[in-house]
């Protein structure tokens, strides 16, 4: 049932096969005590690469983030960012890295201005270079007025502006981004990605991880990851091309009968909270046929195109908001999203 | 890197300081009610029995340790506020040295304290002290060296801790005790003899004593003795909050334990 496409080209090539990666994981694993958070993971992200890692809550993709970040070690295998070991070589990645974390780490107190003069200071810029630094950064990211101001007192969409030019202090090679815009309303996140665009149009390597999926799509490929493992990794064409079509979402009376009837006929249907999901080639054409033989009533009945989600609950059986609940792909956005705001 | 480190981090701290700056008139209020209230109590109960003089000079030095022994441990509270908001993360992600986040968070309290203490200061003239430019001088550097000491005490402890509300009922726990057995506010040679074997184990004892002995030049402890204990205590106590912060395995945590990087 699942095609798998390999002939699919990457969207991404890097510039040549011996380009150095940016991120080189292998054979990563992470234990907390008996839980095992990461089973082994492999993966290489080209530089200049803007690349996801999608999941639902509790996956591992925070762990491998921290793995990255330099502030968890690994239980075992190894982690590589811009060639430097995270362990062994930590001060050189922590040089050449930018971080912009899910919560906020900037001094709310402080203006805007002093938490990037500090951040100059960390990274052992001295006071003038560091000041000049500071003010750079707020002009390009639009951020100029609000400089003298507390931090507290910036707007939601000002203040993710504000960690991404904390991160951009020290002109990083490499880009990490811990669901940088969760809570952020649409218009914020895209002024927020128009400048992550920039930024990886310029060469720098993009890591991150969202919730949402129209963020994903901006990446040039996607890592899956369920339960402490990559479960899929490709561009996100490639990835929804694995479906094989587009899909049929079902409400009907009693999922049970219908999913065994439709088995019967060679149908594998995937159940979702309270819903179906089928995959067909041409899912417009076969659903009035479907519909009228169908010995369950069916409620609702919808067709999409394929989405990230839909690859996930197909690939895993889950969707990315917990146990077997795909998220509601409601209008313009395809696919899912926590709640705005909401936390784990 | 260190030094740079260092640098920051003080930065920080006294950048975050200078926004609370009303704190310096607000902790007025403690030692000088100790000083006018208090002193001015047990000092005319007491008639002139204290020898060499009378109440409120004597513990006048003793008032200005606890002010200062206070305002350092309230910075040092900062390392578990630290922990809670997220900046501290942004600190964790630089490459500024562990050690460096410890030393810098020691110089850090050290200055407010000492700020504190010059603030206390002109007090001493209300009080009666009396003052000559070599005495001012000798408790300035005293103060000095008390200020390190209480600072990388507030530190060493400050390090241990994840939880807010836990640390200032421990501090509180450990902090008068230090101060009621110091001598601050009574003569040591006079008290009973465990109190003054006790004192011997309190370094809030040797500062108090050094800065008495700088302004009055009473002295319990040979102030070579004091002098050496405290840069002991100082080497040891900002050793330890070092090795709590430069921990290995999980970085995220700055060395305590059952700490939730993600809350």
């Amino acid at each position: 049932m699942l095609a798998r496409v390999t002939d699919a080209a990457p969207a991404f090539q890097p510039a040549s096969a011996a380009a150095a990666a940016a991120v080189e994981v292998s054979a990563l694993v992470k234990r907390y005590g008996e839980v095992e958070a990461l089973r082994g993971i492999d993966l290489t992200v080209a530089t200049g690469e803007r690349f996801a890692l999608l999941g639902p809550n509790g996956a591992g993709k925070t762990t491998l983030f921290s793995i990255l970040a330099t502030l968890r070690a690994p239980t075992s295998g190894s982690a590589r960012v811009l060639g430097h070991d995270v362990v062994g070589e930590r001060d050189a990645v922590r040089r050449e890295m930018g971080i912009v974390f899910q919560e906020p780490a900037i001094e709310q107190r402080l203006s805007g201005r002093d938490n990037l003069l500090m951040m100059g200071l960390l990274y052992g810029l001295p006071t003038a270079a560091a000041r000049r630094r500071a003010d750079e950064i707020l002009g390009e990211l639009g951020l100029a007025e609000a400089a003298g101001r507390p931090a507290k007192n910036l707007s939601g969409g000002q203040r993710r502006k504000l960690e991404l030019a904390r991160a951009l202090v020290t002109d990083p090679k490499i880009l990490f981004l811990d669901e940088a815009t969760l809570g952020l309303d649409v218009d914020a996140r895209r002024g927020f990605w128009t400048h992550v665009r920039g930024l990886a149009a310029s060469g720098r390597t993009v890591f991150f991880t969202t919730h949402y999926m129209e963020e994903a799509e901006v990446a040039d490929r996607i890592a899956l990851i369920d339960a402490g493992r990559i479960v899929a990794l490709d561009t996100p064409r490639a990835l929804k091309a694995r479906l094989g079509g587009g899909v049929i979402r079902l409400q009907t009376e009693d999922d049970t009968l219908a999913r065994t009837w439709l088995a019967e006929r060679g149908w594998a249907a995937d159940a979702g909270k309270a819903e179906l999901m089928l995959v067909h080639a041409d899912p417009a054409a076969v659903l009035p046929e479907l519909l009228r033989h169908l010995p369950v009533k069916v409620r609702r009945a919808e067709v999409h195109e394929p989405s990230l989600d839909d690859v996930f609950l197909k690939l895993t059986g889950r969707g990315f908001d917990g146990e077997n609940a795909p998220a509601p792909s409601g209008g313009g956005w395809a696919g899912g999203g926590r709640n705005k705001g909401g936390r784990p | 890197m260190m030094l740079r480190g260092i640098y920051a981090i003080v930065v920080l701290d006294m950048k975050r300081f200078w926004l609370d700056r009303a704190r310096l008139v607000a902790g007025l209020a403690q030692p000088l009610l100790y000083l006018f209230v208090l002193g001015a109590g047990i000092g005319s109960s007491m008639g002139g029995n204290m020898a060499g003089g009378s109440y409120k000079p004597f513990i006048f030095p003793g008032v200005l340790g606890l002010s200062q022994l206070f305002t350092a441990t309230f910075a040092a509270i900062t390392i578990v506020f630290d922990r809670q908001i997220g900046f501290f993360k942004a600190v964790l992600v630089s490459p500024v040295p562990r050690p460096a986040i410890a030393l810098g968070k020691i110089v850090a309290g050290a200055l407010q304290a000492y700020l504190q203490g010059l603030v206390v200061l002109p007090f001493a003239w209300l009080a009666g002290v009396p003052l000559s430019p070599g005495s001012v001088l000798a408790l300035l550097g005293a103060m000095a060296l008390a200020s390190v000491t209480f600072s990388a005490l507030g530190v060493a402890v400050a390090a241990r801790f994840t939880s807010t509300t836990v640390f200032p009922i421990v501090s509180n726990a450990v902090l008068l005790p230090m101060f009621f057995l110091s001598g601050a506010l009574y003569p040591l040679r006079g008290a009973p003899q465990w109190m003054q074997i006790a004192a011997h184990f309190d370094p809030v004892a040797y500062a108090v004593d050094l800065m008495r002995g700088a302004l009055l030049g009473q002295f319990f402890f040979n102030p070579w003795l004091a002098f050496g204990v405290l840069t002991g205590i100082i080497a040891l106590l900002t050793w330890l909050s070092v090795r709590v912060f430069n921990r290995g395995e999980d970085d995220s945590s700055l060395g305590a334990t059952n700490f939730n990087w993600r809350r």
